[in-house]
Formats: C-alpha cells, sequence, structure tokens
C-alpha cells in the first residue's frame, strides 16, 4: 500500500507541476486567442474565466489584465457614462494592440459584467461603476494588490487611461487610432452622389428653381425648428438625458416622464413638442387647406376632428405640466370644475 | 367695411361717403384707445413687486445698475464715464465706464431730470424701479406698429395685446427688476421695426432711423449681437431666394455703415465691429451686397448674356477667394479675434458645459425644458406654428422677417432659458397674425348675407367660391353656428390666456428674491427680510474699508446696500479671482485662512437656507465654486466631495465636504438647534436632512452676525496672534 502511495504522490505533483508550467503558455495563447475573437480585442470574462486566468495561477503571472467593469442594467444611467467609456475603453484598447503587434507585451484588455459575474465584482470588492483596475503580474490578493484608477481620472477618459497604463505597467500605449467619422466606402459614396447631382443642381441653380426657392421646403424646416426648439431637444443635447428611463425596481417597466420642473426626457419633451405643433398646424389646416375641399360632409366631419383633436392636445399638455411642474396652470374652465 | 347697397342717386353717395369717413373715424378711435388701454395694461400688470412689498429693486445686478445710476444722477456723465471703482474685485478694482452697457443708466437718469425738469420731485430709486414697465409699454406700441407693418392693423393690435402681459416678457421688467433686458428688448423690437420698414420703404429716413434703434440697442445690452447677426442672415436670405432689390440694398447699407460707425462710440464695444469674429458675418453680408449691385451694374451695361455669364463667374470666383482670404489672414495676424465663448455656446450648446463653468453655472443659462415654454408662452405656443403658416401663406420681405426673427429665436430660446426672453416678441407677433387672420376671416364669415360665402382666406375663396357656390349655399347656417362657435372657443382661449398671465405674474414673476415670502403653517404669508437686515448690519457695524468675502452671487448688493468693498461680483470679468474665492471655501480652514489674509479678507458672508428651507443657498451652489475653483486651482477636485457621485451633507458626506469652510460656516452651530418639530437638532429643511458634522470648531474666525432667519451669516476674520 505505502509503496504504492509515494510513487503516485511524486508522479502526481510532478503531473501537478507539468500541468501548470503548461498552461502558462496554454494560458497566453488563450487569451491571445480570445483577444484576437473579439472585435476592439478586449477580453469578455466571466466567472469562471477570473478564476482559471486570475485566481488559480500562480504569482507572478506572465501577464497583467485591465479589466473594465460593467453593468448592462446601469448603462443608461446618464451620470455614469457607462457605454461612453467601455467604448473608449475598447479604443484605448484596439489601438494598444495595433500598436504592439510584434512586440506582446502581454498585457490584456479584459472587462466582465455584473449581471453574470457578482463573484467577481465581490472578489474586487467593487462597490461603485465606473471601476477600472489593473491586475499585475505580481497582483496576489485581487481586493487588496491591484491598482485601481481613481475615480476623478474619468473626465477625460483616453488621456487618463492611457496616463494610467503607463505610469503602472512602464508601457508605452502609443498613439490612438481614433476612427474616422465617415468611413472610406462613405466618403466614396458620398462623393459619387455628389458628382452625378452636381450638374442637375447646377442646372436647376441657373434656372432659380432650387429647393430654396421652394416656400415648402423652408415651411416645413420652419416647422421643424420649432418643434426641434420647444420639445427641449436642446436640454437633451446639453444634459445629455436619454430617451426614457428605467425603473430601478422593476427594470421591466419603462420611465417617459420625470417629473419636477428643469428636468426632462427625450421622448418627454418630443410628446409635448408634438402636441404643440399639431394644433397650429391643425388650425393652418382648418383655415388653409379645408376650404378647398369640395364635400361639406367631408368639410364638417374635418372640422369637427380637428377642433376635437385640438381640444384634446391642448387638455393633454396642461394635465402634464400641471403633472410635472405642481404649478396649477389653467387649462379650459376653472380649475374648481376639476 | 361692411357691403353697402348701392343707390342710384346723388345724395345717397354722399351720405355714403361721409358715413364711410365715420367708419373710418370709428375705427381709429377704437384703435386709439385699445392702444392705450393696453398702454396702461402693460404698465400696471407689472406692479405687483411695488404693492405686494415694496418700491425696491430685485435681485442681483440691477443693484449694480441702480448704484451706478445714483454715481451717474450725483457726480455727472463724465465723472460716470471715467470711473474706476476701487469697492470690487478687491484688490483689482474695476474700471466700471469702460465695462458696462451705459443705455439702461443714461435713460434712467434722463427721466430724472425730465420729471424734475418738470417739478416732480422723485427719488432716482422710484425712476429706477418704475423704468421697466415703462418701456415694456413702449414696447407694445412698437408690437403694434410692427405687426401692422407685417400683416395689417388688427395683426398689429392683437399682437400688442399679447405681449403686454406675456409671462416671458414680464419675467424680466416687472417694477424693481432693473436690468438691461428692461430696455433692451424694446429697442431690439424698434430696430428690427425700423428696419423691417426700411426694407419695405427703400427710404434712407427710416433706415438711418433703425441704424439709431441699433445705436440705443448697443447702448443697452450685449443682445446685440443677436441683431447683427439676424439682420445678416436675413438679407443672406432674401438674397438667395431671388428677393435681392434696391429696397433692400439701401437699407442694410445705410444702417450697417451707420450702426457700425454708431456702436463704435460706446467705451465697452469699441472696435469690435470691425475686430471679433461674432461681427464678421454682417460684413461679409456687406460686401457681398456690394458684388451683388455691381453684378446688377454690369448686367444692365453688357447686352451679351454669354459674356454676362463668363463675368459673373470670374468675379464671384474673385469675392468669394478674396473674402475667404481676409478672413483667414485677419485670424491668423489675431486681428479678428475668435468667437467668444457665450457666443460660441450657443451655436454648439455643448461647449459650455465641458469648457465654461462659469457660465454654466447661472441658472438662467440651463437649457430649457418643454414645461418652460408652456409656463412662459401659454397659448401662443399654440398659435406660433399656425402663424408660421399664414406667413408662408403670405410671403413678402416682412413676414420673412418675422419668420426668421421667430424661428432663430425660438432655437436659442431652447438652449438657455434667459433667451426666452428674445423670442417672447417674435413668438407674440406671429401668434397674433394666426389669431387676427383667423378672426377676421370668422367675422368676414358671420358678416357676408346671402351673397357669396367667405370660407378661409381671402386667397383660398376665390376659386372654391365658383366651384361650389351650391353646395356652399346650402351649408350656410351650419357655417355661420360654427363660426360663431369657433369665435367664441378663440376669444375663451384668449382669456384663459390673461387669466393665466395674471396669475404667473402674481405668483412667479413678483417676487424681488431679495425680500423672501413663504406660506406660513395657516396660510399666510411670511416674509423673510434676512438680506437687508444682514446688509445694513454691514453698513452699520463694520469699518468703512472692510473688506468682506462672499460668493460672487452677493457681490452687488454688498456693494450697492452694504456699502462695503467685495473680492468678486457678479461682473464675472475675472474667472481666476471668483476661482481663488472658491478655492477658500472649499479648503480647509487653516488652508482657507491663508487665502483669506493674502486676500485682505475681513468678513466672510455665507448664505444659508437650512432652517427656513430656502434652497439657492451656498450649500446648494457649493458644488459650483468647486468646479470653478478646481478649473484654476487643480488641488481642489470635485470628486472629493462627492460620495460615489452623490452629493451629500449629512453622516455619510465626503470628510472633506463635512471639514470644508463652507460647510464649516452655514453649519456652525446649527448642530444645537432644532428646526422642525419631531427632528433630531440640525435638521437641514433645505435639504431634508440631519447634518453629519454637528461639532463645528472655528479657529481663525468667528462669528459676527446671523439674521433672524439664519438667511445670512457674517464671519470676522480673526487678527493674526500677536506671539505664540
Amino acid at each position: 500500500m505505502g509503496n504504492f502511495f509515494i510513487p503516485s504522490l511524486i508522479s502526481f505533483f510532478l503531473l501537478l507541476s507539468k500541468a501548470e508550467s503548461e498552461s502558462e503558455s496554454e494560458l497566453i495563447a488563450d487569451l491571445f486567442a480570445l483577444q484576437s475573437e473579439s472585435k476592439s480585442g478586449v477580453i469578455h470574462l466571466d466567472d469562471r474565466a477570473v478564476a482559471r486566468f486570475l485566481t488559480s495561477p500562480k504569482t507572478p503571472r506572465p501577464y497583467s489584465l485591465l479589466i473594465f467593469f460593467d453593468a448592462v442594467q446601469l448603462r443608461n444611467k446618464p451620470d455614469l457614462r457607462l457605454r461612453q467609456l467601455s467604448q473608449e475603453f475598447a479604443l484605448v484598447a484596439s489601438s494598444f494592440i495595433a500598436n504592439h503587434n510584434s512586440t506582446n507585451p502581454k498585457l490584456f484588455f479584459c472587462d466582465i459584467e455584473f449581471r453574470e459575474s457578482q463573484s467577481s465584482f465581490s472578489l474586487f470588492g467593487v462597490v461603485s461603476l465606473p471601476s477600472i483596475y489593473l491586475v499585475g503580474r505580481t497582483t496576489k490578493s485581487l481586493k487588496d494588490d491591484s491598482e485601481r484608477m481613481v475615480q476623478g481620472d474619468f473626465t477625460r477618459f483616453t488621456d487618463s487611461l492611457v496616463d494610467f497604463i503607463e505610469s503602472r505597467t512602464k508601457l508605452t500605449v502609443g498613439p490612438i487610432h481614433h476612427p474616422p467619422i465617415i468611413s472610406r466606402a462613405q466618403t466614396g459614396i458620398i462623393l459619387g452622389f455628389l458628382l452625378i447631382w452636381s450638374p442637375f443642381a447646377a442646372k436647376k441653380m441657373l434656372s432659380g428653381e432650387t429647393m430654396l426657392h421652394n416656400p415648402r421646403i423652408w415651411l416645413s424646416g420652419a416647422i421643424f425648428i420649432y418643434f426641434f426648439s420647444v420639445s427641449g431637444t436642446m436640454h437633451t443635447v446639453i444634459r445629455k438625458m436619454p430617451m426614457f428611463l428605467m425603473d430601478r425596481e422593476d427594470p421591466e417597466r419603462l420611465i417617459f416622464f420625470y417629473r419636477g420642473t428643469g428636468m426632462q426626457l427625450g421622448l418627454e419633451g418630443f410628446a409635448a413638442g408634438f402636441l404643440y405643433t399639431i394644433v397650429g398646424l391643425l388650425l393652418a389646416f382648418v383655415t388653409h387647406l379645408l376650404v378647398y375641399v369640395k364635400d361639406p360632409k367631408a368639410q364638417r366631419v374635418a372640422m369637427l376632428f380637428s377642433i376635437f383633436v385640438s381640444f384634446w392636445a391642448v387638455r393633454q399638455v396642461i394635465f402634464l405640466d400641471n403633472w410635472k411642474t405642481g404649478y396649477a396652470i389653467h387649462g379650459f374652465w376653472p380649475s374648481s370644475w376639476n | 367695411m361692411a357691403t353697402m347697397p348701392i343707390l342710384p342717386n346723388m345724395p345717397a353717395l354722399d351720405l355714403i361717403k361721409s358715413f364711410k369717413l365715420k367708419t373710418k373715424q370709428q375705427e381709429l378711435l377704437i384703435r386709439v384707445s385699445i392702444l392705450c388701454l393696453v398702454y396702461i395694461l402693460a404698465f400696471i400688470t407689472r406692479l405687483f413687486s411695488v404693492l405686494r412689498y415694496e418700491s425696491m429693486i430685485h435681485e442681483f445686478d440691477p443693484y449694480f445698475n441702480y448704484r451706478t445710476t445714483l454715481y451717474l444722477t450725483q457726480n455727472g456723465f463724465y465723472d460716470f464715464w471715467n470711473w474706476f471703482d476701487y469697492e470690487s474685485w478687491y484688490p483689482l478694482g474695476r474700471i466700471v465706464g469702460g465695462t458696462l452697457y451705459p443705455g439702461l443708466m443714461v435713460t434712467a437718469a434722463l427721466i430724472y431730470r425730465i420729471l424734475h425738469f418738470l417739478r416732480f420731485a422723485v427719488h432716482i430709486r422710484e425712476v429706477c424701479v418704475l423704468t421697466a414697465p415703462f418701456f415694456a409699454s413702449n414696447t407694445t406700441l412698437v408690437a403694434y406698429f410692427f405687426g401692422k407693418e407685417i400683416w395689417d392693423t388688427g395683426a398689429g393690435l392683437v399682437a400688442a395685446i399679447l405681449i403686454a402681459i406675456c409671462p416671458g416678457y414680464i419675467s424680466r421688467s416687472v417694477a424693481g427688476s432693473y436690468d438691461n433686458e428692461g430696455v433692451a428688448i424694446f429697442a431690439l423690437l424698434f430696430t428690427f421695426y425700423l428696419f423691417v420698414k426700411a426694407v419695405n420703404t427703400g427710404s434712407l429716413a427710416w433706415s438711418l432711423a433703425s441704424a439709431f434703434g441699433y445705436f440705443y440697442m448697443v447702448s443697452a445690452w450685449g443682445g446685440y449681437v443677436f441683431i447683427i447677426n439676424l439682420i445678416p442672415l436675413y438679407v443672406l436670405v432674401l438674397l438667395i431666394t431671388g428677393r435681392y432689390s434696391m429696397r433692400l440694398y439701401v437699407a442694410y447699407n445705410c444702417m450697417y455703415v451707420l450702426g457700425m460707425l454708431l456702436a463704435m462710440q460706446i467705451r465697452f464695444v469699441g472696435f469690435q465691429h470691425v475686430q471679433s469674429g461674432e461681427h464678421m458675418a454682417a460684413m461679409g453680408v456687406f460686401f457681398l451686397l456690394q458684388v451683388f449691385y455691381f453684378l446688377d451694374w454690369v448686367k444692365h451695361m453688357l447686352s451679351d448674356t454669354k459674356l454676362f455669364q463668363a463675368f459673373l463667374r470670374i468675379t464671384v470666383t474673385c469675392a468669394v477667394a478674396v473674402g475667404a482670404i481676409a478672413l483667414g489672414l485677419g485670424m491668423l495676424s489675431g486681428y479678428i479675434s475668435p468667437w467668444t465663448g457665450r457666443f460660441y455656446s450657443l451655436l454648439d450648446p455643448t461647449y459650455a458645459k465641458d469648457h465654461i463653468p462659469i457660465i454654466a453655472s447661472v441658472s438662467e443659462h440651463q437649457p430649457t425644458a418643454w414645461s418652460s415654454f408652456m409656463f412662459d408662452f401659454h397659448i401662443l405656443l399654440f398659435l406660433f406654428p399656425a402663424g408660421l403658416y399664414f406667413c408662408f401663406k403670405r410671403l413678402s420681405d416682412a413676414t420673412i422677417f418675422i419668420v426668421m426673427y421667430g424661428l432663430t429665436s425660438m432655437y436659442f430660446a431652447g438652449v438657455m432659458v434667459r433667451l426666452i426672453l428674445v423670442a417672447t416678441p417674435a413668438v407674440c407677433l406671429v401668434s397674433a397674425i394666426a389669431v387676427s387672420a383667423t378672426v377676421k376671416n370668422l367675422t368676414v364669415l358671420l358678416r357676408s348675407k346671402n351673397k357669396g360665402v367667405q370660407t378661409g382666406s381671402t386667397k383660398g375663396s376665390s376659386s372654391s367660391k365658383a366651384s361650389s357656390k351650391a353646395l356652399l349655399d346650402q351649408s350656410q347656417p351650419f357655417q355661420k353656428n360654427g363660426a360663431i362657435a369657433l369665435l367664441f372657443g378663440a376669444f375663451y382661449l384668449l382669456s384663459k390666456y390673461a387669466t393665466h398671465c395674471t396669475w404667473v405674474t402674481s405668483e412667479a414673476y413678483s417676487s424681488p428674491s431679495i425680500v423672501l415670502a413663504a406660506r406660513g403653517a395657516h396660510g399666510s404669508r411670511v416674509i423673510f427680510d434676512d438680506y437687508r437686515e444682514a446688509y445694513f448690519w454691514l453698513r452699520q457695524n463694520t469699518p468703512p474699508d472692510a473688506k468682506v468675502m462672499s460668493w460672487w452671487d452677493y457681490g452687488y448688493q454688498i456693494t450697492a446696500m452694504g456699502n462695503r468693498t467685495v473680492i468678486v461680483d457678479n461682473n464675472t470679468w475675472n474667472n481666476t479671482h471668483i476661482a481663488t474665492v472658491g478655492r477658500a471655501m472649499s479648503s480647509y480652514e487653516d488652508e482657507a485662512i491663508e487665502i483669506m489674509r493674502s486676500l485682505d479678507v475681513d468678513y466672510v458672508l455665507v448664505v444659508f437656507g437650512g432652517v427656513t428651507g430656502y434652497s439657492s443657498d451656498d450649500i446648494n451652489k457649493f458644488l459650483w465654486m468647486v468646479r470653478i475653483g478646481g478649473g484654476v486651482f487643480p488641488v481642489i477636485k470635485e470628486p472629493d466631495y462627492l460620495v460615489n457621485g452623490e452629493y451629500r451633507v449629512d453622516k455619510g458626506a465626503a470628510p472633506k465636504m463635512l471639514n470644508c469652510l463652507m460647510y464649516k460656516l452655514c453649519y456652525y452651530r446649527f448642530g444645537e438647534m432644532l428646526t422642525e418639530y419631531g427632528k433630531p437638532p440640525g435638521y437641514d429643511r433645505a435639504r431634508g436632512v440631519e447634518i453629519g458634522n454637528k461639532d463645528i470648531k472655528l479657529e481663525h474666525l468667528e462669528e459676527a452676525f446671523t439674521t433672524s432667519n439664519w438667511i445670512v451669516r457674517i464671519y470676522k476674520v480673526k487678527p493674526p496672534n500677536n506671539r505664540w
């Protein structure tokens, strides 16, 4: 029994160490494979991958990982800017990979999603987002030794991420390859279109019947600007408000209307702007177009319809406004009748 | 006019003639009396604040204007023009004459002089308080004439009524709001009216008048940049749509050249018209007009069209190239300055938020949510698209102008809340067109007897009348009833508009914000007069050369009412200086004392709403102090004051927050105080939390004065110990 036990133990240890040394190169190869699989070069980790690449191998590991902590359900929160940050993270990752194509410094960019890898989040002790951790070669305890990017650096994210990498890993990231706003194919198409279009445009311009001479175009532009302004689109653009919110308690439910003055959601503004616009347009329609309709019955129906719609729209706006601001704006009848 | 039966005999004809004259006279009488009533209405609806509180100056900026007006009336124009104010921006001082728009002060001083000449011994403060309502009344007259110019007298009258009570305009022109906008909106509309008149008539006299109107506007408000960009844009659109005319040429050239020369006389504006990028559009359009005129002339001289085509191509290319090169050289050599931040933030609205916190921090520079439009325009908002449509149906040079004015200002109103003010006249005019045209059509329908029925616009009816006369005759009773119902509805809606406007004026726009009002537990009105209490305390109890440090919002008030020197004030011309104050407020006390000693600060004033629940106090403004301070001094970092991106003052607040100077000064001794029944001591009513640091010790400062409701707290900087 004893005789048998000792060699088997030795062979087991041999096997183990061999497996370990084998897996070191294997792990790197796997990481490279994962990296080349993903489009931007960011490796998506889950709990199993964290265990495989970070917790089980002995330190020093032959590679270091830069991990971006992400949460899908928080992506719609505008103040966290998770979506934008993850895009910039991917941009830095792809630039880094492109700049170090031949040298391969064994720094890998990874991301982890909260829903599917909650235990990894607790492993790192991540309590707030956005969070970026650098797990170096010598890092033993993920919670205490890995280096966290300081919260304040998220304002000019791309630059500070590059600084962070360069200061902690002593590697140079190199130039960031920003994607062009219009891709090459698109430029070609646009140029071709312009070339084909230009003779027609020139001919029309000379004869004085361009779109610029057509009041209808101007009118629709004018109505659009009106709609754009009164629906508070600038508010949405400047404050980077989302179109709608997700309810925190119940992620299935969407919130379209925000209660409180001085704040609004995108779709809410469009709804109000639409209601504003429709009444005015109906009035114009009734006074200028309906008179051309020959059938009096149709006239009456259209008239009644527009009166009804206008009534409904004004009422709706007043109701929404009262609900939103708390001010009791006067509607059709004295407020005591409500 | 009513259709009269045509009688064959002569006396009857005479009778008709005299009767016609009479209707005209009647109409004139009605029109004049309506205008008079509107004039009075516009004035009295703005007096809520005087009736409810007292005759006093409101808010922040007006106090500076008041102080300078006082100086002007006491020391004369030249002293005012050369005034170096050493009581603000200590130790830098401020060249007042060269850094303000003097139009408002000169106007008020002029009214004051005239009244005194007429032996009305009024105080200058009363003149200042009532200047804005007076000019609002004048604006209604201008709106009438403008409406008459672009549409007809009916539209003019409706526009006058609408603008008299429109909340968007009232918000900046109630009695006591003695600010540049009060006269500037009048000047703006007046300039536009004169220019449109000049374009319509092509007369030099009108364009000369519009140049002077522009001069007045430049002297009154920085918003003149809107005029100098809108008018060239309008001219450009006319050129593009093939509406170039000699009238336009005369109007624009005269207005531009003279207006520019006149505007250069204002020291604050100086040579900007030829140097700054914001004014280059006007100059470009000016040269473009010359090219147009030249081409017209050459076309007239050359009979050969082919030759002209070639000539046209060469000239246009040359002109564009020369213009581009000149602009490029000007920019490169630094002769033409690039756009300023404020202007840039209008075109690219996200710019201010990222780059200029001092602009982004002001509440009136926030982007507008849809509910604000509803609040300020009410039914005008629904009528505006209809008015646009009417304008497009009857395109003329004048309607194109009002459409462009309406749309550009609407866009700007969407970018910044305060620019709703600029959009208001345009919205009123366009809506007035909608109202007036609709009502006119309906009344025409009602008054037409059994002859051909007129529906809709006069243009549309002529074609439909012939084709469907028989059908229309049948539907007449119904149509008449429908018209009556619609008229009734229109008047009902307009009366609701009036109710809304009055209510908004009384509830929202008539509070002086220097005296705060709240509803007590029994529905009674409680008045907090803490600001003035504090300022008078400063005036009575501190040495005359004491320097007071506060956040810049209160600078003007302290100099005007407290008569003490301040470090920074509402004229935010020196960002570094403001950032220094922001840094002092957000540092620990021993770091702050160094900064305060370097600025010779004797007293520190903070505004605190924790006792009364007043929410626009310094704690709520504090993040902006951090941001502005951090913009210049990187040692101040915003995340140090936040917990997970959240701004808190309770136990969970960031440690730096709990120990910074602003927190200490606001909450000093507050931890012992019971503010609300059933809540622990130190319960902050403005934020609704129990504060996190109740044991505050001050080392280098001592409490000097706290007003009765704790809204203003003043601390004295202790002199350094003489031994240690």
